[in-house]
């Protein structure tokens, strides 16, 4: 029989193993006495191995447990059984629909798991597996390939496995109740070779892999380009060159030839991707970038050849190449693709900070036994262990403890939330105090930082209307560009100067070289990236390009009162009491909240709540009689209480004095009054209101202050709105309008020929949002999918209103910075490299300078855009 | 003017009229697609240097499933956009990428790299 050598890997006969052990009721045989040394002096590190993943060939049945999910189970679940029950070797099969779950009792020797799971699929359901990417070292054998696979299906709970020669990667699916990576990576150590860790599947890990790369081969194709520039450089000047000057022509005419052939490789391998992309876009009737490097240089040095190999045919002093301009050009323009993309870099880094946030590993307690799995394997309904000053590892709902979480990674909340039982955490932020358990609610792609990440890449990603003209001109560009070359080439020809023809290609040469399409196509978008991200950095998510291009125009912003300015819950705020005062305030506020204990009402609610806040011990009430339109009255400690409005006291006949004004002054001030009668005699009023969000009125000056009218709207009555507008500073209120209508009344703002961005919490306001020009919704945190909104604040503060109008004004200044600059490089490098300014000045421009104009317009586009990264928000978190 | 001016002169406007019908009259061939099994509208199109197919036909209503496959390491083609149904996807080269959505209005749609050098036509009927 083969085995392997636990230890390491290698295969063996059993009968001729240097020894074998007997461990856990398995037997393992080994090659060498280091090995079985190994081994004894740590058996467990090694018996995580294939005979011992759980899964015995011996055993007849096994038995297993698969979440399904696609379609209802219920529905479908006679269907789904009679098609596994159809395949040989499955004994039985039991559907237990409220769970999701299929028990299945199969042989193994007949079936495998494989077969189960394409046989689940076919009938529509999908398996809930997890995928991971193991990376495998210096895997160079094809056939290993198989063997690691096979090992990797054999295991158990593993539903697929393959694995990739070229990645050096194996993707494995499987449930991660039944097995866990490092019984994975054991099975692939089986066969003598190293599991990598996880490589992170993260996009941005991979692209950026893919960059240093790419970077890499830039600056070799580059350096090999100016390490044959050089000297080709000192032949083109010989004039001027110390020994070079004193050749013969003829010598002269050999040395050209010698850097004929030495510029070859640099045109065929340095800038081997302008001639192929060059003729991609040809064929594909387009071109673009490459086709004008690919035209000018290979015009060039066709020019050249010929004028050395047939002097004769050119006009006196019009035989002299210019290889140089071939090496120089292509050189500068490799270093400039290189630069660029360094500077891509760094555009992209507020995803990788993003990224970074994710916690990598969870503390998982399964069957009462805590365990530390990468955080990839946790599953919807697991319980988290999480300790103070640990990352809470993905989303879910505290089942056990509390504690206080720094959420401002994610809110920008500097503040440390408190977190009780029953409360909601956010993967990714950190545990502060205390010690807590959570049930996971959202694992994966679903958690909120994962929906952060997704959507600001898709954003960063968009276009901005603004492109849609840079578009539309690089459509022409290249071909006009063409175009025009031609034509200098034919002016310089027919009426240029001596001589003519080394004139006329020179500056065509020129023109084709110095034409730069990928600034202008760089523009926009390099801008956008790191101003979205910029933005996410300080809590503001930004929809899209669209977005953020209106968002710099709006001229209105229209506020939401409740939840938006204010909190959105009332709060207790004043207890006054009547001229003959019967009672203290705290004792008044115990027998008022002891009645509205009893009742439901929201503003009965914030005087409890008041009162616990002031550590009140609360009474028995008793006779509690609810009096519609009017308030309340109830029996307590002996009292008869009556709480309510103006209408009940007036019904009761009870006299008010001077607490009918004061009523009046609360209600002005945007307060609810309710007035307190004890024994049928006034005691005093209690006030509650829902109070103005500390930093709103701040925020309101911030916007006002960069030109922008700032409107509240509300359902309130217009007292108690102009109160609360009053005390924040607004100055045009709309009151009174029913929430379907304030859809309306934003257009009507819009009618009047004003850019208008409505603030709102995304749920009631959703029509008014998507009708504004741009909607933002006060995200509660976690809820950064709101659909109506262009941009979501994840902070539930209004200052993040003036963050985002600031963040687009400017990434829209930076965009109109590079287009402008594109463009006037365009428009005014093109005509010079015409040679306009030679009739006048006698300037041209060399091709040598084209190219370098020409590599690092592009640069300069991509390092304008990351000036934004050093922008700071007026309010920082 | 002397006969070679008079020869450069026309062969400047003979070589601008051929870019000019080269690049922007000349008619595209285009790839019509056919509508899978499965019921969306497939077809893979390889990066390299451009999109092939470049010009898609498809039917408006029925999902369109795209594999891209990044045939070149050139960062310039790493994503690809579009713009109009707010699609983006990273193309690690060499490996497949599906980009999949369903277009509900005829028209045509442009797909792009991320700064436009290399693009591509969706033509929705």
């Amino acid at each position: 029989m083969i085995v392997h050598d636990p230890v390491c890997g290698m295969k063996i006969e059993s009968q001729s193993a240097f020894a074998q052990r007997e461990h856990m009721g398995q037997k393992y045989y080994f090659c060498s006495q280091s090995c079985v040394g190994q081994f004894d002096a740590d058996p467990h590190r090694y018996v995580m191995t294939s005979a011992t993943t759980g899964f015995n060939p011996q055993a007849t049945l096994t038995r297993i447990e698969l979440p399904v999910s696609g379609m209802p189970l219920k529905e479908h679940a006679t269907h789904l059984e009679a098609a596994l029950r159809a395949v040989d070797g499955i004994d039985e099969v039991k559907v237990n629909a409220s769970a999701s779950k299929l028990e299945v009792q199969y042989d193994a020797q007949k079936v495998d798991v494989a077969r189960l799971v394409s046989t689940i699929k076919s009938i529509g359901f999908q398996v809930g597996g997890t995928k991971v990417k193991i990376g495998i070292e210096n895997l160079r054998c094809a056939s290993c390939v198989k063997f690691i696979e096979d090992e990797l299906k054999a295991t158990q709970g593993v539903l697929s496995a393959t694995v990739n020669i070229a990645t050096q990667e194996a993707t494995v699916d499987y449930l991660p109740q039944n097995t866990t990576l490092s019984q994975l990576n054991a099975a692939i150590e089986t066969w003598g070779y190293k599991s990598r860790a996880t490589t992170s599947d993260a996009p941005v890990d991979k692209q950026e892999e893919a960059h240093a790369h790419e970077y890499r081969k830039l600056m070799n194709k580059f350096w090999f380009a100016a390490a044959i520039a050089l000297p080709v450089m000192a032949t083109a000047y010989y004039q001027v060159v110390p020994f070079l000057r004193d050749l013969s022509m003829d010598s002269l005419r050999l040395l050209w030839g010698v850097t004929a052939l030495l510029t070859l490789p640099v045109m065929f391998w340095s800038g081997s991707d302008f001639f192929t992309g060059a003729w991609a876009a040809f064929k594909h009737r387009s071109a673009n970038m490459n086709t004008l490097i690919a035209l000018g240089t290979g015009a060039a040095w066709l020019y050249s050849t010929f004028a050395i190999l047939f002097p004769s045919v050119f006009p006196e002093g019009t035989s002299e190449p210019f290889f140089d301009v071939v090496a120089v050009v292509i050189a500068l323009v490799v270093l400039g693709q290189a630069l660029e993309l360094r500077a891509k870099g760094q555009s992209s880094s507020a995803i990788k900070k993003l990224l970074g946030l994710q916690a990598k590993t969870a503390r998982v307690i399964r069957d009462g036994k805590e365990m530390d799995l990468p955080v990839e394997e946790v599953l919807v309904g697991d319980v988290i262990q999480v300790r103070p000053g640990e990352k809470v590892p993905v989303d879910g709902v505290i089942v056990e403890g509390s504690s206080a979480v720094d959420e401002s990674m994610l809110t920008g909340e500097s503040m440390p939330a408190s977190k009780k039982m029953g409360d909601e955490v956010i993967g990714a932020t950190i545990n502060k105090t205390g010690a807590f358990k959570f049930r996971t609610t959202k694992v994966g792609k679903d958690t909120a930082l994962a929906q952060i990440v997704r959507m600001v890449q898709d954003a960063q990603n968009s276009k901005a209307p603004i492109a849609r003209l840079a578009d539309i001109v690089s459509g022409y560009f290249v071909p006009i560009v063409m175009i025009l070359a031609v034509w200098t080439f034919v002016i310089w020809f027919v009426i240029g100067p001596q001589p003519q023809l080394v004139y006329a290609l020179v500056t065509s040469v020129t023109v084709l070289i110095i034409a730069c399409p990928c600034a202008l196509g760089l523009a926009t978008p390099m801008s956008l990236m790191v101003g979205i991200g910029k933005g996410a950095e300080n809590g503001i998510l930004i929809r899209s390009g669209e977005a953020l291009q209106t968002a710099r125009a709006i001229q209105t912003v229209v506020l939401d009162k409740t939840g938006t300015i204010t909190k959105g819950k009332p709060e207790l705020t004043d207890i006054v009491l009547a001229d003959q005062s019967i009672v203290k305030d705290d004792e008044l506020l115990r027998l008022a909240s002891s009645v509205e204990k009893v009742s439901e009402h929201p503003l009965a609610q914030a005087i409890v709540e008041g009162a616990q806040a002031r550590k009140l011990e609360l009474a028995e009430v008793k006779d509690f009689e609810a009096i519609p339109g009017h308030g309340v009255s109830a029996k307590v400690e002996g009292k008869n209480i009556l709480i309510g409005n103006l209408k009940l006291m007036n019904r009761e006949n009870i006299a008010l004095g001077s607490l009918e004004e004061k009523s009046k002054f609360l209600a002005d001030d945007g307060k609810t009054p309710m007035f307190i009668a004890l024994d049928g005699k006034a005691a005093g009023i209690i006030a509650v209101a829902d109070t103005v969000k500390e930093d709103s009125s701040e925020a309101i000056k911030a916007l006002q202050a960069l030109g922008i009218e700032v409107v509240m709207i509300t359902g309130d009555n217009r007292r108690t709105a102009e109160a609360i507008a009053r005390k924040v500073g607004v100055k045009r209120v709309l009151a009174e309008v029913l929430p379907e209508d304030k859809a309306k009344n934003v257009q009507l703002l819009q009618a009047e020929g004003k850019k208008v961005a409505m603030v709102g919490d995304g749920i009631n306001d959703a029509p008014a949002l998507a009708q504004a020009d741009v909607g933002l919704a006060i995200g509660t945190g976690t809820d950064v999918a709101i659909e109506a909104s262009d941009i979501t604040l994840i902070r539930g503060s209004l200052k993040g209103v003036v963050t985002a109008i600031e963040v687009s004004r400017a990434t829209m200044n930076n965009i109109y910075q590079n287009l402008v600059g594109a463009f006037f490089y365009n428009v005014l490098g093109i005509p010079v490299a015409m040679g306009v300014l030679f009739p006048f000045f006698g300037l041209l421009l060399s091709p040598l300078i084209a190219g370098a104009a020409m590599a690092f317009s592009s640069v300069t586009v991509v390092g304008n855009a990351n000036r934004l990264r050093g922008f700071k928000p007026k309010f920082s978190v | 003017m002397n006969t070679i001016q008079i020869i450069v002169v026309l062969s400047g406007i003979v070589t601008t009229i051929l870019i000019a019908w080269y690049f922007w009259f000349a008619p595209k061939a285009q790839t019509r697609v056919a509508v899978a099994e499965s019921g969306a509208q497939e077809v893979a199109i390889t990066v390299k240097g451009g999109y092939t197919p470049d010009v898609i036909v498809v039917q408006k209503g029925r999902p369109v499933r795209l594999t891209f496959t990044r045939q070149e390491s050139s960062a310039c083609s790493e994503k690809v956009l579009f713009p109009d149904f707010n699609q983006n996807a990273n193309l690690p080269e060499g490996e497949q990428v599906t980009v999949e959505f369903t277009p509900e209005k005829a028209g045509e749609y442009g797909f792009q790299c991320q700064m436009g050098m290399l693009r591509g036509k969706l033509i929705v009927e």
